[in-house]
C-alpha cells in the first residue's frame, strides 16, 4: 500500500490542513456534547446481581447511599426506570441476543431522556435509600483518560487515511482510506461508550449498534477489495469484489432501517468470513508472486481474525458467565477495536522505517493494553481513575517490555544473519574479492544474499549512490562496492560497449517472508562501505607486498644476472656456455615469476611458443604447436613458472639430445584437465632407461608439485613423446 | 668510409660480445666506440656531430644502448637522440615488455637480448638493419592496449562533446524503480586536449593480434594470404606510429608542464 517515493505534496499539504482542522473539530464538538449533558456526578460499579452500586460521589445528598445499589430512578413527568445496570453501562455493540440489545438500547435511551430532562431526580436504592439530586453537566475533567487516547487514536487513523490519499490517488489508496475512515468513526463511538457514568448521550437515538456494525461490514468489504489488488491482483477480483459490496450494503441497509434479526449474528459472521477470505487470498497471491508483503499481511490478518473469534464467542456466551466476569467481558471488544485500528493505522508503514514500525507497535501495544487494563480495574477492582490509569499504565509498559522483541519478530520477520555471521560473511567475501578481481561482482551478489536471503538477486547495469528501496519494501537496490577490472586483453577487443553491471538488485527478503526496510538499506550501505575499506586495506598490503617481490626480483636480476652474463661471454665450452644461459633463463623466470601476479594461459602460451621457436630454429628443427583451451585460464605464478620451466626442458631435451628434425607440442585445457604433449622424430629409445639427471628430474618434481603426472614413452615410428597432465588444473594452484 | 657504431655498455665483457656480434654481422669496415656510461655516450656524440647528427660531419649509423647504467638509464640517451639518423638498438637481459615497450616508445628501432647465442644475435641484429624489427608477443599485446586506449579517448571525447554535457546530468534523484536503472554511468572528464594520434589500421590491428599469439612471421603471412615482407611492413609502420603517438604524447606533455 505504501510506494518508495514520495511525490512532492504542495496542493495536497495545503488541503491537508483543513482535513486535520476538520477531524479536530469533530472530536472537540463530540467532547463538548458529552461534557454538556446532564450527568449524575457519581462513580458507580456492576455488582454482581448486575445492579449498578454507588462507590463514590461529590453530591452531598447522595454520601448516605454508598455502597447501596440504583434501583429505580424517577423523573417528573417521565416513566420510572427499573435500572438494570448491564443494560445501561455496555455497548449495544456487543450483544449478541436482538431482544437484550433492544432492551439495552431502550434502557439507555430512557436513561438519557431522564437525565436530560434537567429536572431533579429522585433516586431510589436498596435497603429504602432514596436521594433527590440535579443531574448537571459534567465538565471536560470528567471524561476519563480513556475517552481520550481513544479519540486520539481514531484522528490518527483518520488523519493518516487522508495522507494516503492525498499522496496517490488509485484504487487501493481509497479503498484505505474507507477503512481508515470506517475504523475512526468505530473509535469515536468506542470513546462515547467508554466515558464513566451511566447513561449515554441520545445522540444517536437507538441505532448505535446498528451504525457500528455497518461500519465494521463496509471496512471488511473494503478490505477484501484491496487485498484483491495488491500485492497481485488476483483473478476473481470482479465477482469477489461486487458480493462484497453487495452484502456491506444490504446489512447496512436492513441493520438501519428495517431492524435486521440477529443483525450481530450477521456482523460477525460476516466479519469472520472476511477473515478467513483475506487469509485464503493472501496466501494464494503469495504463490502467484512472493511478494512479502502477502506473507507480513497474511500473518496480520491471522491474527486479527483468530482473535475476533475469540472475541465473538466470549461475546455470545457472556450471558452465561457470572456476574462480576460480564463487566470484564464488555472491555474484550474495545480492546479489540484499538489493535484493528492500531493495524490499520501502521499497514501503509510497514516497511517505511523499521523503526517507526516499532513506535507504531509501541504506541499500539501499550494503548492496548493500557485500555484494557484500565477498563478491567475500573470494572473490576472498582478503582478510581487515576490509580487504575497509573497501574495499567505501569503493567502495560511491562509486558510490551517482556514481548517487544517477540512481537515484532512476528510482525516484522526475524533477520536470519547474526552480527557474527555478518562479520564472517563480510570478511570471506573481501578475501574472494582480493583473490579474484575479476569476479567481485558475484562475491558481492553472494555477500547480499548471504545477508538478506532474497528470492531473486542480481547484476543490474546502472547507478545509485547508496542502497535504495523500492515497491515498499519489495526490493532494494545496492550499489557494487568493488567494480571489476576493465579488461584491456585483446581478446575482448570488440565488446568494450557492453555495460558492466553496477547494481545489486535484491527482491523479497527472506525467502520473500520479509520486507526491507530502511535499516536494511542503511545496514547495506555499510556493508558497501566496510567492503570497500576491507579490500582497499587487502590491496594496500598486496601493493607492499609485490612492491617487496620486485624490489628483490631487481636485485636478484641486476645482480646476478649481471654476473651470470658476464661468466657466460667467458665461458670456456658451448656446453659451459649454454649451462650458464641455462641457468640464466631460469633466473629470469624466477624473477618474472616475482614481479607479476598472473599470467592469461593464452598470453603466455604465445610467449611460449615464440621463445621455443627461436631455440629450435637455431637448431634446424621445425615446430608444430597446437594449442586449445575452452577456457582461457589465469595461471598463477606457480603454475605459470612450473610450465614455463617444463615446457623449455623438454625443448631443451629434444635439442641436445635427439637430434630430432620436427618436434611437434600439443596443449590443451578442457574440462579442467590441462594436458601438455610433446613429441619428436628424433633417436631416442627406451626412455624408461634413462638416467634423469638435473632437466628430468627437475620436470617431474614440478609437475608432481603441482598434482599431475608426467610420462615418457616411445613414439611411432620415430622418437619421444612426452605427455603432462594435470587432471584438476584449477585446483593446481598451490 | 667506415661505419660508425657506438657501444653503450656497462659491463666490459658484455661491450666486447657486442662488439664482436657487430663485427660479424656486417661485411663493412667498422669502427666501434665503447662507452661505459651516459656520460661518455653523450661526449662520443658531441664529437661525431651533436644529438642532431648534422651533415658533414661523421655520425655514428648504429647505436646500441643498455638499459642499465651506473648514471642513469639508457632511455635518457634514446630521447635524446629521438631525432638522430641512426639505428638504436637496446641491448638488455629484461624480454619482458616492462622495459622493452618505453624503450620502443622512445624510438628505438629494435632489441636484442643480451642472454641469447650469438649467431642468433647476429641475425637479430642483421634483421632489424635490414627493416624486420623484432616484436614479442607481450610488446604486441602492449601495442595493441597502447592504440585501443587511444582510439577509446578519442571516441569518449567525440561522445561527450555530441552529449554537450550529458554526463553531467544527475541521475534520476528519486523515480521509479526502471528510471533508476538507466545507465547512467559518468563518462571520464575529459582534460586533454585533442591529440591527433596516429591510429592502427586493421590490417595492423590483426598483425599484432596474431603476434601476441606466438605466430611466426611467416605463420601470419599465410594466415592472411600476404606476403612476408608486407607483414614486415606492418610491423615497421606500428614501430613508427608508436614513435610518433609518443612523440606527441610528449610534445602534449611538455606544453601542459609549459616547456614549449
Amino acid at each position: 500500500m505504501s510506494q518508495g517515493r514520495v511525490r512532492p505534496m504542495g496542493w495536497r499539504r495545503l488541503l491537508l490542513l483543513p482535513i486535520a482542522l476538520l477531524a479536530s473539530l469533530a472530536v472537540v464538538l463530540l467532547a463538548r456534547t458529552i461534557a454538556q449533558t446532564p450527568n449524575l456526578d457519581a462513580s458507580w460499579r456492576l455488582d454482581g446481581n448486575g445492579h449498578l452500586q454507588l462507590i463514590a460521589t461529590d453530591l452531598p445528598w447522595m454520601r448516605p447511599a454508598l455502597g447501596h445499589s440504583l434501583e429505580v430512578i424517577v423523573a417528573p413527568g417521565i416513566t420510572p426506570l427499573v435500572v438494570d445496570g448491564r443494560r445501561v453501562a455496555n455497548s449495544t455493540r456487543w450483544i449478541a441476543n436482538d431482544d437484550e440489545r433492544a432492551a439495552a438500547a431502550e434502557q439507555q435511551r430512557h436513561m438519557a431522556h431522564i437525565l436530560e430532562a434537567g429536572t431533579p431526580v429522585l433516586l431510589g436504592f436498596t435497603d429504602r435509600m432514596n436521594a433527590r439530586v440535579v443531574p448537571h453537566p459534567r465538565g471536560y475533567t470528567t471524561l476519563g483518560i480513556t475517552f481520550w487516547l481513544l479519540c486520539g487514536l481514531g484522528l490518527a487513523l483518520e488523519l493518516v487515511g487522508a495522507v494516503v490519499v492525498l499522496v496517490r490517488q488509485d484504487v487501493q489508496t481509497f479503498l484505505y482510506a474507507i477503512m481508515a475512515q470506517c475504523q475512526a468513526a468505530q473509535l469515536l463511538l468506542a470513546a462515547v461508550d467508554a466515558v464513566p457514568g451511566m447513561g449515554n448521550i441520545s445522540l444517536l437515538g437507538g441505532h448505535e449498534a446498528a451504525l457500528r456494525m455497518s461500519l465494521d461490514v463496509v471496512t471488511c468489504a473494503a478490505l477484501l477489495n484491496a487485498t484483491l489488488l495488491y500485492p497481485t491482483p488476483l483473478p476473481p477480483r470482479r465477482l469477489l469484489s461486487w458480493l462484497s459490496w453487495i452484502a456491506a450494503i444490504v446489512f447496512s441497509t436492513a441493520a438501519l432501517a428495517f431492524d435486521l434479526p440477529q443483525a450481530w449474528w450477521w456482523c460477525e459472521a460476516l466479519s469472520l468470513s472476511t477473515g478467513l477470505l483475506v487469509m485464503g487470498l493472501l496466501g494464494w497471491s503469495y504463490r502467484i508472486t512472493p511478494h512479502p508483503y502477502a506473507t507480513v499481511m497474511r500473518r496480520l490478518s491471522i491474527v486479527t481474525t483468530g482473535s475476533l473469534a475469540l472475541v465473538t464467542i466470549v461475546v455470545a456466551l457472556n450471558d452465561r458467565m457470572p456476574g462480576e466476569v460480564q463487566s470484564l467481558v464488555t472491555a474484550v471488544p474495545v480492546i479489540w477495536t484499538v489493535f484493528f485500528a492500531s493495524l490499520l493505522l501502521m499497514s501503509p508503514f510497514l516497511a517505511r522505517s523499521q523503526h517507526m514500525m516499532r513506535e507504531f507497535a509501541m504506541l499500539a501495544g501499550v494503548s492496548t493494553l493500557a485500555t484494557s487494563v484500565d477498563l478491567l480495574f475500573v470494572a473490576v477492582f472498582s478503582f478510581n481513575q487515576f490509580a487504575s490509569i497509573t497501574t495499567s499504565l505501569f503493567v502495560a509498559l511491562g509486558v510490551y517490555a517482556a514481548s517487544r522483541q517477540w512481537l515484532l519478530d512476528q510482525m516484522i520477520g526475524a533477520r536470519a544473519v547474526t552480527t557474527e555471521r555478518l562479520f564472517e560473511h563480510l570478511l570471506r567475501i573481501a578475501r574472494k574479492v582480493e583473490e579474484q578481481p575479476e569476479r567481485a561482482a558475484d562475491w558481492q551478489l553472494e555477500l547480499f544474499h548471504a545477508v538478506f536471503q532474497p528470492l531473486v538477486a542480481r547484476h543490474e547495469p546502472g547507478f545509485t549512490q547508496s542502497t535504495r528501496w523500492y515497491e515498499g519494501g519489495a526490493g532494494l537496490l545496492v550499489p557494487l562496492a568493488v567494480e571489476p577490472p576493465t579488461d584491456v586483453s585483446p581478446s575482448q577487443f570488440d565488446d568494450g560497449d557492453r555495460p558492466e553491471p553496477r547494481l545489486i538488485v535484491l527482491r523479497f527478503a527472506e525467502r520473500g517472508k520479509r520486507l526491507f526496510t530502511a535499516e536494511d538499506a542503511r545496514l547495506a550501505d555499510r556493508i558497501v562501505e566496510q567492503l570497500k575499506r576491507a579490500v582497499a586495506f587487502d590491496q594496500a598490503v598486496e601493493r607492499g607486498r609485490s612492491e617487496e617481490r620486485s624490489r628483490i626480483a631487481q636485485d636478484l636480476h641486476d645482480d646476478i644476472g649481471a654476473r651470470l652474463l658476464t661468466l657466460m661471454y667467458q665461458a670456456h665450452s658451448p656446453e659451459e656456455e649454454d649451462y650458464i644461459r641455462h641457468t640464466l633463463q631460469d633466473l629470469k623466470t624466477l624473477t618474472r615469476g616475482l614481479a607479476a601476479h598472473s599470467h592469461r594461459l593464452s598470453h603466455a602460451a604465445g610467449e611460449w611458443k615464440v621463445d621455443a621457436q627461436n631455440r629450435l630454429q637455431l637448431a634446424h628443427i621445425a615446430l608444430d604447436w597446437q594449442t586449445h583451451f575452452d577456457r582461457d585460464a589465469e595461471l598463477s605464478v606457480v603454475q605459470w613458472s612450473a610450465l614455463t620451466r617444463v615446457l623449455r626442458e623438454l625443448v631443451s631435451n629434444a635439442i641436445a639430445h635427439a637430434q630430432a628434425t620436427q618436434l611437434s607440442v600439443s596443449l590443451r585445457l578442457s574440462d579442467d584437465r590441462l594436458q601438455l604433449v610433446v613429441r619428436d622424430d628424433g633417436r631416442g629409445r627406451n626412455p624408461q632407461a634413462w638416467a634423469h639427471g638435473l632437466g628430468l628430474g627437475g620436470v617431474r618434481k614440478r609437475v608432481k608439485q603441482l598434482g599431475g603426472e608426467v610420462e615418457w614413452r616411445e613414439a611411432q615410428p620415430a622418437g619421444i613423446e612426452c605427455t603432462v597432465v594435470f587432471p584438476h588444473w584449477s585446483l593446481a594452484a598451490a | 668510409m667506415a661505419v660508425k657504431v657506438l657501444i653503450l655498455e656497462d659491463n666490459p665483457a658484455a661491450r666486447e660480445f657486442l662488439g664482436r656480434v657487430v663485427r660479424e654481422s656486417f661485411s663493412d669496415t667498422i669502427t666501434i666506440v665503447e662507452a661505459g656510461d651516459l656520460e661518455s655516450a653523450r661526449r662520443a656524440v658531441r664529437i661525431a656531430g651533436g644529438a642532431q647528427g648534422y651533415h658533414g660531419v661523421d655520425p655514428f649509423k648504429l647505436i646500441l644502448v643498455d638499459l642499465e647504467l651506473p648514471d642513469g638509464s639508457g632511455l635518457e640517451l634514446l630521447e635524446e637522440l629521438r631525432q638522430y639518423p641512426a639505428t638504436k638498438i637496446v641491448t638488455t637481459l629484461y624480454s619482458d615488455d616492462e622495459h622493452l615497450f618505453p624503450a620502443l616508445q622512445s624510438g628505438a628501432d629494435g632489441y636484442l637480448l643480451k642472454e641469447d647465442r650469438f649467431e642468433l644475435l647476429v641475425e637479430e641484429l642483421q634483421k632489424i638493419v635490414r627493416g624486420e624489427p623484432p616484436l614479442s608477443p607481450a610488446i604486441a599485446r602492449r601495442l595493441l592496449g597502447h592504440f585501443r586506449t587511444h582510439t577509446r579517448t578519442a571516441m569518449n571525447r567525440r561522445i561527450t562533446d555530441e552529449g554537450n554535457g550529458a554526463a553531467l546530468r544527475a541521475p534520476a534523484a528519486a523515480g521509479s524503480f526502471t528510471s533508476s536503472l538507466a545507465f547512467a554511468a559518468p563518462s571520464p572528464v575529459e582534460i586533454e586536449p585533442p591529440l591527433d594520434l596516429p591510429a592502427l589500421t586493421p590490417r595492423e590491428v590483426e598483425v599484432l593480434t596474431f603476434l601476441s599469439k606466438g605466430f611466426t612471421i611467416k605463420e601470419i603471412a599465410a594466415l592472411m594470404s600476404i606476403k612476408w615482407f608486407t607483414v614486415n611492413d606492418h610491423i615497421k609502420s606500428i614501430y613508427r606510429k608508436l614513435n610518433v603517438s609518443s612523440r606527441a604524447e610528449a610534445a602534449v606533455l611538455a606544453s601542459k608542464q609549459g616547456l614549449v
